[in-house]
């Protein structure tokens, strides 16, 4: 089986669908795990009331994940104002994320899943490099009750969400939590 | 969010909910540490503070304790202050931390708090010292509990008169 056809079989269809055991209109599992200062913490209660990114990477060491990394680092401008919410998700080691959080100038929360307990139960884990056992890439943007609004599988780069595209899902989000969105009439 | 007040004052503390002694480095005392959970401002030079970081179960800690000198007051919004709170988001997360403020449009200080030596150390960069002076304390146990940091990278405040970093807008 070729690299492209083990992932479009492990993540489903190559789009903004599915990827794994997220896909567009479940809800991701409430998991917890230890974060980059290695306090547990639990997926709902940093998601809180906003529409957050939720985001699998592979680890530091991938320079694509390097790439992605500055994508998200520009939304990070824009999300700061925004009340959206970002959580990053590696088998990495709590000291590993906060070295590369602090590297990148990352201000959201880096989660460590080190034994790959949620990749195992979301079925991300890339198969092709048995080496590192790392996430498959996965952007997904959730809804506070952790419901997929959009799904994006980045096991080749071009699959992963452009910025305006992060903005969107965003916006979509917001446009239904926000009973305000449209202000009051003068 | 309820309203949560704190102040450092002189002597007893009338009706606190919670208060414990703080002391100088050096250790003389500064007097006494406490907060009230209460509609109305209960004392002249109160503050409002995020409610969880209020425990009167909480063990001791120090304190950086960041006060505007008297009639200086700055916008919330100022770069300086967003800054402060970008640099907080982005070190290592302390026990606690909370803008202190009176309306809904000033800055009017900061309470950071440490447990361990490596937190203690890093009081002495506290971002919001470079807004205004800082003084640190060492506060007795039965005030401050621990808060868990924000997820990020969110530095606005939900509801412009809540204390950063609550992080809900109920």
């Amino acid at each position: 089986m070729s690299v492209t056809r083990g992932a479009r079989d492990a993540n489903g269809s190559v789009g903004m669908d599915a990827v794994g055991e997220l896909a567009v209109g479940t809800q991701v599992p409430d998991f917890d795990l230890l974060d980059h200062a290695g306090s547990r913490r639990r997926l709902s209660e940093l998601v809180g009331g906003d529409p957050t990114v939720l985001h699998f990477y592979r680890g530091w060491w991938c320079p694509k994940e390097q790439a992605f990394f500055r994508r998200l680092l520009a939304l990070q401008e824009d999300a700061e104002v925004a009340y959206s919410r970002m959580v990053s998700v590696s088998v990495d080691p709590p000291e590993v994320n906060a070295a590369f959080r602090a590297g990148l100038g990352a201000r959201w929360t880096f989660l460590s899943d080190s034994n790959r307990h949620v990749q195992t139960q979301l079925r991300l884990r890339e198969t092709t490099d048995t080496l590192n056992d790392p996430y498959v890439p996965a952007v997904v943007v959730i809804s506070p009750d952790l419901r997929i609004h959009a799904a994006y599988n980045g096991y080749w780069y071009w699959g992963r969400p452009a910025h305006v595209e992060l903005v969107r899902h965003l916006r979509d989000i917001s446009r239904g939590l926000r009973p305000d969105w449209v202000p009051p009439a003068p | 969010m309820s309203r949560c007040w704190l102040a450092l004052v002189e002597g007893l503390p009338k009706g606190a909910d919670a208060a414990a002694g703080a002391f100088t480095t050096d250790g003389h005392s500064a007097g006494t540490l406490a907060a009230w959970r209460r509609p109305a401002k209960p004392v002249r030079d109160a503050l409002r503070v995020d409610e969880r970081l209020i425990d009167p179960d909480g063990s001791a800690g120090w304190i950086s304790l960041v006060l505007p000198p008297p009639g200086v007051r700055l916008a919330f919004d100022d770069p300086a202050v967003q800054q402060a709170r970008r640099l907080v988001l982005l070190h290592p997360f302390p026990a606690g931390v909370s803008t202190l403020l009176r309306d809904d449009s000033h800055f009017e200080g900061a309470i950071t708090v440490a447990r361990s030596p490596a937190e203690k150390q890093r009081l002495r960069d506290d971002p919001f010292a470079r807004i205004f002076p800082s003084r640190m304390l060492s506060i007795e146990a039965g005030i401050l509990g621990a808060v868990s940091p924000p997820t990020g990278p969110t530095i606005e405040r939900y509801g412009s008169d809540n204390p950063w970093p609550w992080d809900r807008f109920d």
